[in-house]
């Protein structure tokens, strides 16, 4: 199984807040990482670290065996690295579909050039994305609010934009941050599907939850942080009996 | 009939630039009100070639709007790089540095101004030739504007304005598209300049500072902005207006402050009663291949 992304002595701290504390973690294709931890540990600033938000104090980071530490947010996403965000982060002047035909590594027209010298080029690109666009609706489940302003849809269905959103990358890594806060019924049936659907195509996945539940049925495996470090990787049933862990996890 | 002429000339440059400073401000969501100053690159750049080294007027024409389109790329490009915010700092400091360095500098004329520049068409072909110039190229920047709004672009601009951080995540590069709205819309207010310059044939270091930002600004604000028509009838309306009070033969040390009042006081009234300008634009990005999407 290949290591599709790979972490290597990550550091990161805010003056004395330890947010990333010498990580090591691979993500690995075809297969779903759940990242565990109280509020607090460092799981959403280690996206933020991944995904170039922030940059770290040190440590290196792969993309299937290409350095990106050095690369801006644009071209690590041009490398096949997608994400979700916990506040979504959704563009709300445009429409469901319009949000996810940004999502593209390549997105016709981005070159000026390209407007105006291939402008036949450009439409012929933009109707193949509209039409993956509309594929990669129907599969989240949002094919019937396609034109729909994305805060007039269900608290769910805007997650699952968000999913549908990084699923137009084809991203060879996926990381979902809290993708079942808030989210209940159909919709978190739709992202569960979703979500073992793209690891079983072989992309990296690697989920932070909160949903126990959630995270046992889903990943193959999980990691437990607290306070920026990587203290224990193992099955999520393991991780969760594990008394020493409920105790960090519930501070009792 | 010249001073129709002459109306029509200015209102259509006023449309020039408000058309232009919306793709900035409205479209691209760039704060920066500095936009006189690549209008003022434009018609001194152009003036100097022409009267300076001989060159024909509509070459010059196009160099004065390359200038500003290349001296907005060097202020908009070390600030967009840090955040957003910078741009109106530096974009406010490279106007007024550069006016106060054009009013101490002779060679172009000084505080007192550049005169005798060249004329364009008007003693070959007459006034009518030049009016129809500006017009239509008026006429060129609105439907341009447009077709940058409603294409691949204004999808970008829309979502680049929601969030950039969420823009980027998708693998959009926001400062080029930043940098790259900025300088057009510069380039076109150059060559808006070089078309003031060569029909009007004086142009001093005054009448590109604050007062000619907070007149596009106010233009853009009470038409609508985010519209095709909006700057359109922002710049008729504010550029006639002004014309309309000459008629009343006030003393010129009231009518100045008169119009200026004017302007913030019309800037003031919109916020409070009509946010959105005289055109209200939708809150739902469309793009202009409607028909073509599959449903």
């Amino acid at each position: 199984m290949t290591d599709v992304l790979k972490i290597r002595d990550l550091n990161k701290s805010f003056g004395g807040i330890v947010v990333a504390n010498n990580i090591d973690l691979d993500l690995r294709a075809g297969r779903v990482l759940g990242l565990i931890g109280p509020n607090g540990a460092g799981k959403t600033s280690l996206f933020n670290l991944v995904t170039g938000v922030v940059k770290p104090d040190s440590g290196s980071i792969t993309l299937n065996g290409d350095a990106i530490d050095a690369l801006p947010i644009y071209q690590r996403a041009r490398r096949g690295l997608a994400r979700t965000w916990q506040n979504l982060r959704l563009f709300p002047s445009l429409s469901v579909l319009d949000n996810v035909l940004l999502g593209p590594r390549d997105y016709p027209g981005e070159k000026l050039q390209s407007l105006i010298f291939d402008a036949r080029g450009v439409a012929r690109r933009q109707a193949e994305n509209t039409e993956k666009a509309h594929r990669v609706l129907q599969r989240t489940g949002l094919g019937a609010v396609a034109h729909s302003r994305v805060q007039d849809i269900p608290y769910g269905q805007q997650k699952l934009v968000g999913v549908a959103r990084a699923l137009m990358n084809d991203a060879r890594c996926l990381l979902l941050d809290e993708p079942m806060a808030g989210v209940e019924g159909q919709a978190y049936a739709a992202i569960q599907r979703v979500v073992r659907d793209i690891a079983e195509s072989g992309v990296a996945v690697c989920v932070v939850e909160h949903n126990v539940a959630f995270v046992r049925d889903l990943c193959d495996e999980g990691v437990f942080m607290f306070a920026g470090k990587v203290l224990a990787r193992g099955s999520v049933t393991e991780l969760i009996a594990d008394p020493r862990l409920t105790e960090l996890y519930f501070g009792t | 009939m010249d001073y129709f002429l002459t109306i029509i000339i200015l209102v259509s440059l006023f449309i020039i630039l408000a058309a232009s400073f919306d793709l900035i401000i409205g479209y691209c969501g760039l704060i920066s009100i500095a936009h006189p100053i690549f209008y003022a690159i434009g018609a001194y750049t152009s003036a100097m070639l022409a009267k300076e080294a001989g060159v024909p007027v509509p070459v010059a024409m196009l160099i004065g709007a390359l200038a500003a389109l290349v001296s907005s790329i060097v202020v908009a490009l070390p600030s967009l790089r840090v955040s957003g915010d910078y741009l109106l700092i530096a974009s406010i400091g490279f106007q007024l540095g550069l006016i106060e360095l054009a009013k101490h500098f002779h060679e172009i004329g000084g505080a007192g101004g550049l005169t005798n520049i060249p004329p364009f068409l008007i003693r070959e072909v007459g006034r009518e030739a030049y009016a129809l110039l500006v017009v239509v190229v008026a006429l060129l920047t609105v439907w341009f504007v447009r077709w940058m709004a409603t294409g691949p672009y204004g999808r970008m601009m829309s979502a680049l304005r929601d969030d950039e951080l969420a823009f980027s995540m998708l693998g959009r590069n926001a400062i080029w598209v930043k940098v790259s709205v900025f300088a057009i819309g510069s380039g076109i207010a150059g060559f808006a300049g070089a078309l003031y310059a060569h029909y009007f044939r004086f142009i001093e270091p005054d009448q590109f500072g604050l007062l000619a930002s907070s007149a596009v600004l106010t233009m853009v604000v009470v038409g609508g902005m985010r519209t095709t028509w909006g700057p359109v009838l922002g710049a008729i309306v504010l550029q006639t207006l002004p014309q309309a009070i000459t008629f009343f033969g006030l003393p010129p040390s009231v009518l100045g402050p008169l119009q200026g009042i004017m302007f913030t006081g019309l800037v003031l009234v919109f916020m409070f009663l009509r946010p959105q300008g005289l055109i209200a634009a939708s809150d739902l990005w469309r793009g202009r291949q409607e028909g073509a999407r599959h449903d």
